[in-house]
């Protein structure tokens, strides 16, 4: 079966809002990382001129599992994803983002989890022509129960791990590895296509699951799973993540 | 007026070229709407069917599993361009 991407570009030009550029003026930043979503990115270069007038620099990537750089997916939510060098990270003073709604923004919040402070990700929706600014506390709360989800990790005998048939999504292969890493613990592999949220509970013999599909879900879904969810890679790094001095664990 | 390009001549092209007979078109939720339109073009422009898919489209990465067997030989989404998966995790 062939297959066809189109990506539904936006029709217009787009330039950051009033309230957008005061704020970056007000802010002084001199660097920000610049993202947008597909819709957006083949028409930054309005955006770019309003930066270059306020003297502020931009830099940005090609995140992980896109397609062309200064795309934002809403799975790129570990810092790692972005692909910004070390030097970079520390010469940014926001996340700008171009494009409307909340769910891709916040991937560039959930990236931040275990640094020890947080770069502001200043959202710009020229759509909308407003702005939003969004930090730790847009994911207080999920953080506090992803961080219960980690102790619970710990100390469980029986594990759940979701694993999504979906081509895209599957990661069954490197969920066995969790054997090996933890020998006195006793995994349960469960498939499905799209998460049933309702079925989670009828197997009522797990103390905590483990998600492999999309890694947003062991975020924004946490209050779905009872008996809490983490995703795989933190899985694997549990203690380590719980004795870092980060966002997650002042949450 | 529409505020997304539906690039549906990129769709038309590719169904002609691939001489596809059954395609399957995916949408973003608020994307959606646009089914009925998408639709008309395909059977106006072509001879093939088309099927729409109700289910979710979280992305590239969420193409239905399937369709093969029920002779679908174009899937089409909309909203996203080519994901690239990580191969071992995340």
């Amino acid at each position: 079966m062939n297959v066809l991407f189109l990506e539904a570009p936006y029709r217009g030009e787009i330039e950051l809002c009033q309230a957008t550029l005061d704020y970056l003026k007000k802010k002084k930043y001199k660097t920000v990382a610049l993202y947008a979503s597909v819709q957006f990115c083949p028409t930054l270069e309005k955006v770019k001129e309003q930066l270059q007038k306020l003297n502020i620099k931009y830099i940005t990537s090609q995140p992980d599992r896109t397609h062309v750089s200064s795309q934002l997916l809403g799975c790129d939510n570990y810092h790692s994803s972005l692909n910004l060098a070390e030097k970079e990270l520390q010469q940014i003073g926001c996340y700008l983002y171009v494009g409307d709604g909340k769910f891709h923004p916040l991937a560039l919040v959930y990236a931040q989890k275990d640094s020890s402070a947080i770069k502001e990700i200043v959202s710009d929706d020229p759509l909308g022509k407003k702005m939003i600014i969004m930090d730790q506390n847009d994911i207080k709360i999920i953080l506090r129960r992803y961080r219960g989800s980690l102790l619970k990790f710990l100390q469980a005998h029986k594990v759940g791990v979701i694993s999504t048939i979906k081509p895209g999504q599957e990661q069954l292969r490197p969920s066995f590895s969790l054997e090996r890493k933890f020998p006195d613990k006793k995994f349960y592999y469960f498939l499905d296509d799209t998460i049933s949220f309702s079925q989670l509970e009828n197997f009522n013999f797990i103390d905590v699951w483990i998600n492999t599909a999309c890694p947003r879900i062991g975020f924004d879904d946490q209050e779905k799973f009872q008996r809490g969810v983490l995703n795989l890679n933190d899985a694997f790094h549990a203690e380590e993540i719980l004795s870092q001095d980060s966002i997650l664990n002042k949450a | 007026m529409r505020l997304y390009d539906i690039e549906i001549e990129k769709a038309l092209a590719k169904i002609k070229e691939s001489q596809a007979k059954v395609v399957c078109i995916q949408l973003p939720d608020g994307m959606k709407p646009y089914a009925e339109e998408i639709e008309a073009s395909i059977t106006r422009e072509t001879s093939a069917r088309v099927l729409i898919w109700l289910g979710s489209n979280f992305g590239a990465c969420d193409i239905p599993l399937g369709l093969d067997r029920l002779g679908v030989d174009l899937f089409i989404a909309w909203g996203h361009n080519q994901f690239h998966k990580k191969g071992e995790g995340w």
